[in-house]
């Protein structure tokens, strides 16, 4: 939409056409010489640049979580064409499950990547079965009722059964050394947790693999053809219905791998995922609805506005900087940075 | 793009919601339970005017019924009802041949409306008394509720100072508001370095952002100023979107402190402790002001490597007390958990209020209010230097928070000296 050039026809030009990424680069110059005394106060000292190098750290591991959160919400959204308000609950419930594993049978919480996510893949399959499946085709505020109201079941199912008494998952070996590496590593001052970590490199590990699957396996093809063109998709021979189906259980198997992955830092109560639910839904307009790379880096952009933001905006809640992105992109490209649509 | 358009709608709501999320604001930390100590109940009949007045002045208060409101299902649930269990033992153990207590018990689901509106239910079905509601917010619809209807309101806990005031005389508060737990905190960590040899000159702030962490941070910045303490710099932070807080502590290192002081909830004080262990900046002590996780014994057990030696200054059932612990006790043996602070102030509220529907010999609201004015409890539940007796305002005049510690993963109270159960150790931090 930027590139209006090569639709203008020849001639004389009577209107000044400002490509929009202009408009987006003299925002953050203007932000930048606005907040001046901050940046120069980060730039000029020792501990000034390690509180940045920090807040880069620290908003890039996050931000990896983000997407992966987002990837899965992205996929369900791109295919199905349903706003998953439950997407943060299903994250929740996931950690429970981790949470269960690890506390009666002592199971390391990352290896219980192998099976969380494989349970909360059934778990979304049977749950777009009987519940969404048959709200397919009706108003789109039907589905947001839907999944609203069993984002609430879930949660206060959780309540019942664990209460609201915190939990937490701690892995002994994030302080400690690991090879050559002791951790909490720190570089140039900056701290990194293993956990952290963990859950930035798990992130990208699912991503791929969830990549890979949509992009070499058949299964995944029908996937991507599903999201592309649903009657297209059938009149090929796609059981529709059924990768429907799939595609929940795989949007929230993604969601229950970002649950496993932050369940070892994060302290645990039936309402914990539902702070992922907004920032999710920010990163996936970020990143072009149904976009499922998209959604990767803009978690990544989202984690690392989050951080910088709150040094340039002291005092101000975190969230402010990216509902300014977040409209600011409503605006300028609503298509998404990287455009929308499955790929 | 309409599909844009349909997320945009999706995430404004999202937002809302989280807004409305936001307003459960659950306060700080729990409080012990009152024992009642069955005062002689005044032999008397009943409400109606119509009946002989039993004893001299009133008619006299045979059946007393007390509201209770609290958020009894969402996220604040465990507080919620652990307090109104609380206030149904205070009534079974407060009961005498002459004076039943009845709890009526309503959910505020952590909502301000639904708060509102089940207290109003609760006083046409015959309260006699309120008392609730663990969140500020949700406490000052029921002040007004209270204020309006002529029923007084206890408040077991709601920190905010705003909800009670001199033109309000139905509104009493058991607890340290705000400006207490700011005051006194500032005060005892200035305490803490002199007592030590190692004078506390300046902190670094963080709290939540809420109407609790700001408001707290206001006192503590008022009384800093008179002990001599300076606040180097203020980190807010939304306590329930907090994921990482590493970034906010490289700001605290970076200007090396004596004390980090720190205000807020449970989970976002664990996170602060575990960052804080991990980015090990230079200050003498953690020390929390109203803190939420600190003076749990749930914090040591999940935090076992970022906790011990961490302070914080917090209402707190005097643990010193026999009365504390036989009622305690018998809570956990009733229902199998460790009776929370809120918990105990719920007891204690209702043992206000049925003292002094005995005073006043009479089980009419605007008649309880006015003895509450007058009525001295002694022998308070909390590490209270005095009776609870209310001032002008409605606030209990000795209400003061204790400092407390972890120490070999438990807490106990350090400071002041009469509800000391253990030395203080400053300097103290986790990593040493």
């Amino acid at each position: 939409m930027s590139d209006v050039d090569a639709s203008t026809p020849a001639g004389l030009r009577t209107r000044l056409h400002v490509p929009r990424w202009v408009w987006g680069l003299a925002v953050a110059l203007v932000v930048l010489l606005w907040r001046w005394s901050e940046v120069s106060d980060l730039a000029a000292t020792g501990p000034g640049r390690t509180i940045a190098l920090q807040a880069l750290l620290t908003g890039l591991l996050i931000g990896g979580v983000y997407g992966l959160v987002a990837m899965g919400l992205s996929l369900i959204f791109g295919v199905l064409e349903i706003i998953n308000f439950a997407h943060g609950a299903f994250l929740t419930l996931a950690m429970y499950m981790t949470w269960l594993m690890a506390e009666y049978a002592g199971i390391d919480p990352y290896l219980t990547l192998l099976i969380t996510p494989v349970l909360m893949f059934l778990v979304g399959a049977v749950v777009q079965r009987v519940v969404i499946n048959p709200a397919m085709g009706q108003p789109l505020e039907n589905q947001l009722l839907l999944t609203f109201a069993l984002s609430i079941l879930i949660e206060n199912g959780l309540l019942l059964a664990f209460s609201a008494n915190p939990r937490s998952v701690r892995v002994d070996y994030a302080t400690g050394s690991i090879g050559p590496l002791e951790f909490p590593l720190r570089i140039g001052g900056a701290i990194i947790e293993l956990p952290r970590v963990m859950a930035f490199i798990g992130g990208l590990v699912v991503a791929g693999a969830l990549f890979a699957f949509l992009n070499r396996s058949r299964i995944g093809t029908a996937i991507r053809a599903t999201g592309l063109n649903r009657t297209g998709a059938s009149l090929v021979g796609v059981n529709v219905d059924r990768i429907q189906v799939m595609t929940f259980g795989l949007g929230t198997a993604v969601a229950a791998a970002a649950g496993v992955l932050v369940l070892p830092f994060l302290t645990l109560e039936p309402t914990t995922g539902a702070q992922f639910n907004i920032l999710s839904f920010v990163i996936v307009v970020l990143g072009g609805l149904g976009n499922i790379g998209g959604a990767l880096i803009g978690g990544i952009l989202i984690g690392l506005t989050q951080e910088i933001g709150g040094l340039l905006f002291p005092g101000q809640s975190k969230l402010l900087p990216v509902f300014i992105i977040f409209i600011a992109t409503l605006f300028l490209k609503p298509e998404g940075l990287f455009g929308g649509g499955a790929e | 793009m309409r599909r844009t358009r349909y997320l945009a709608v999706g995430t404004a709501m999202v937002v809302m919601l989280a807004a409305c999320g936001g307003d459960a604001e659950d306060e700080a930390t729990s409080a012990p339970a009152t024992d009642g100590e069955a005062t002689e109940a005044t032999e008397g009949m009943t409400t109606e005017p119509a009946s002989e007045p039993a004893t001299a002045g009133g008619p006299g208060c045979a059946e007393l019924t007390i509201g209770s409101v609290h958020p009894l299902t969402g996220g604040l649930a465990l507080d919620g009802t652990q307090m109104d269990n609380a206030a149904q033992m205070a009534a079974t153990d407060l009961s005498t041949d002459g004076l039943s207590i009845t709890i009526e018990s309503a959910d505020s689901q952590g909502q301000p409306e639904v708060g509102q509106t089940e207290a109003q239910r609760l006083i046409q079905e015959g309260a006699n008394a309120l008392i609730g509601t663990y969140q500020s917010a949700v406490t000052t619809n029921l002040a007004t509720v209270a204020q309006r209807e002529q029923v007084p309101l206890v408040i077991d806990v709601a920190v905010d100072d705003a909800i009670t005031s001199p033109d309000n005389d139905y509104v009493f508060r058991i607890q340290p508001n705000a400006t207490a737990m700011g005051t006194f905190g500032a005060q005892y960590i200035q305490a803490l370095g002199e007592n030590s040899g190692e004078p506390v000159e300046t902190v670094v702030y963080m709290h939540d952002e809420t109407s609790f962490g700001t408001s707290v941070l206001a006192a503590f910045e008022a009384e800093a100023a008179n002990v001599g303490i300076e606040i180097l710099e203020t980190i807010a932070y939304n306590p329930f979107e907090v994921q990482d807080v590493t970034t906010e502590m490289q700001r605290v290192a970076a200007q090396e402190p004596d004390v980090l002081v720190v205000t807020g909830y449970y989970n976002d004080g664990v996170l602060v402790a575990e960052t804080a262990a991990s980015v090990q900046p230079a200050v003498n002590a953690i020390v929390g002001v109203a803190q939420g996780a600190y003076d749990l014994p749930q914090f040591p057990e999940d935090a076992p490597d970022a906790s011990n030696g961490i302070l914080d200054s917090n209402y707190h059932f005097d643990a010193t007390k026999e009365r504390v612990q036989d009622i305690r006790s018998r809570f956990e043996e009733e229902y199998g958990e460790a009776m929370r602070t809120a918990a105990v102030l719920s007891y204690q509220a209702v043992e206000v209020i049925a003292t002094a529907a005995q005073s006043a010999a009479s089980c009419d609201g605007a008649d309880i209010a006015a003895a509450i004015q007058d009525v001295e409890v002694s022998d308070p539940l909390l590490t209270f230097p005095g009776p609870i007796t209310f001032d002008d305002s409605g606030e209990n005049e000795n209400a003061q928070p204790v400092l407390m510690q972890v120490q070999d993963g438990a807490v106990v109270q350090v400071y002041p000296e009469e509800f000391a159960e253990a030395d203080i150790m400053f300097p103290a931090v986790p990593w040493q």
